[in-house]
């Protein structure tokens, strides 16, 4: 089971079990990580979710879609070039220990 | 050990329409699901339980395929769950992206605004509803579902038309007669429409469904152009109205947003917490199961009281009042979960970074006629529905 690394915005850091194949939105609501709102529930339509992965995570996931492009303009942290939906994210072995940043609005 | 659902029977049915919030309010604080005998429907009213609610939809199903909706406009993504939902939403989508708004939508919408505005402008006096928010909202859904020369009032017939039909319990004969006129008025137009859209894709909702993959069948366009019809016009007219009310009733929250235009957004959010414009939604049970202690059985429907859950003092505070200023914090007025409004993006960026926006700056000085004159209504959809206004011409 890999562990993700929440860095919440007030800096303090919340280390979670988590389970492959789940998202990391669905990761960090589980364990009530703050700043994860996920009105939409994982169907990126909300922007709720924003996270920001280091960045040889991001090239090691690959491209995103242009659904998800398009709404990481509008989230309420400004967008950087680590950031993702964490419900388009599936747990996996590449995101153990890695530090998932919360950014804050 | 597990509650049974408590009724509400002493309430009248006027009384929802007129103001819910009271009501609301007691049947929250009586339990997590209460049958309200007035309106025919278990609530659930707390903010949690319909967030929790709406991450569970294996159990709390949208599918219902006798639902009236589904008799009216035919089988839409509104009565589906899970890929086949998620399919036909994807379908819609391209037209509603924000980036998509921004860039294809921001500048005809400023142009049906203007053009509205323009029409009133010299007059010093008008009736906000039909004078302003329904030609604007009715107009730019024209243009997002690329309905070419469809006037405002075809649109708000068939927006109105569709929506009573929907909520026919009472099957009454001419309510279902109109329903049906519309319906077939929205496929007739789509047929006009979609040579067009085949031949030129374009950003608009038609074209996106063309475009789809797979692409959506003329059945399937046909039904869910409806919800958009009825679900996209309302609510937009309504927050629009609501999000004017709201700041003209406190002069001194406009003073700030209008020194400040970043508050605009948050002056949105906190018009639709206030007053939304979809008040209720229903869920169907999959299985027995409790919502908060309280048993609710297999088959049973629940109405989702998002209106309440946005009222909900256990998150927040003097939640009856408008106050652009409140503690932020995440509302239901857009609903949750996968079937998270399809048009929230749209309707942040026409009411809150145009219209509304437009409104106080053309319209100078502008005040409520008569605060007397303003009525707001309505329970599962709820908003001003006459308010008159003056401004110094």
């Amino acid at each position: 089971m890999p562990t993700i690394r929440f860095l919440l915005a007030d800096g303090a850091e919340l280390a979670v079990e988590a389970q492959n194949g789940r998202t990391l939105m669905e990761t960090a609501l589980e364990s009530s990580v703050p700043g994860i709102i996920a009105e939409c529930n994982g169907s990126a339509a909300c922007a709720t979710c924003h996270v920001v992965l280091p960045e040889e995570i991001m090239v090691a996931l690959g491209p995103i879609s242009e659904h998800e492009n398009d709404m990481l303009d509008f989230a309420e942290a400004p967008r950087e070039s680590g950031s993702r939906l964490s419900c388009q994210v599936r747990v996996s072995d590449m995101l153990d220990n890695v530090s998932v940043r919360i950014p804050s609005a | 050990m597990s509650e049974a659902v408590k009724v509400v029977d002493d309430v009248t049915f006027e009384e929802l329409l007129a103001n819910p919030y009271p009501v609301f309010k007691r049947v929250r604080d009586l339990g997590s699901v209460v049958k309200v005998d007035a309106a025919n429907i278990m609530m659930v009213t707390r903010f949690d339980d319909i967030m929790a609610i709406e991450r569970d939809p294996e159990t709390f199903s949208s599918i219902n395929p006798q639902s009236l909706l589904n008799t009216v406009i035919g089988p839409n993504l509104m009565r589906k769950d899970g890929e086949d939902h998620a399919r036909e939403r994807a379908a819609m989508d391209p037209s509603l992206r924000p980036g998509v708004v921004k860039r294809c939508w921001a500048e005809p919408m400023q142009v049906i605004c203007d053009d509205v505005i323009s029409q009133i402008e010299h007059k010093g006096e008008a009736e906000l509803f039909e004078e302003l928010a329904a030609p604007i909202a009715a107009r730019a859904l024209a243009d997002i579902l690329g309905f070419d020369g469809v006037d405002w009032q075809t649109m708000a017939l068939w927006s109105q038309s569709l929506i009573d039909g929907s909520g026919n319990y009472s099957h009454d004969p001419e309510i279902a007669r109109k329903a049906r006129e519309a319906a077939s008025g929205v496929e007739s137009a789509v047929d006009r429409m979609l040579p067009h859209h085949r031949a030129n894709p374009n950003p608009s909702m038609l074209s996106s469904m063309l475009q789809a993959d797979p692409p959506q069948t003329v059945e399937q366009i046909y039904a869910n152009i409806k919800v958009a019809i009825g679900g996209g016009l309302n609510e937009t007219r309504d927050s629009i109205l609501t999000l004017i009310l709201g700041l003209l009733q406190n002069p001194d929250q406009l003073a700030r947003v209008r020194a400040e235009p970043s508050l605009w957004g948050q002056a949105f959010e906190e018009a639709v917490r206030w007053i939304s414009p979809i008040g209720m939604y229903p869920r169907r049970l999959t299985r027995d199961t409790e919502i908060s202690g309280t048993l609710v059985h297999k088959g049973e429907q629940v109405g989702l009281c998002v209106g309440a859950a946005n009222h909900d003092d256990r998150r927040f505070s003097d939640p009856d009042k408008f106050d652009v200023f409140r503690e932020k914090k995440s509302h239901l007025a857009f609903g949750a979960g996968s079937h998270f409004c399809a048009g929230t993006w749209v309707s942040r960026a026409l009411v809150s970074q145009i219209v509304v926006p437009m409104v106080f700056e053309r319209l100078r000085n502008l005040r409520l006629k008569d605060p007397e004159l303003v009525r707001v209504r309505g329970w599962v959809f709820r908003g001003p529905t006459h308010m008159p206004v003056v401004w110094d011409a």
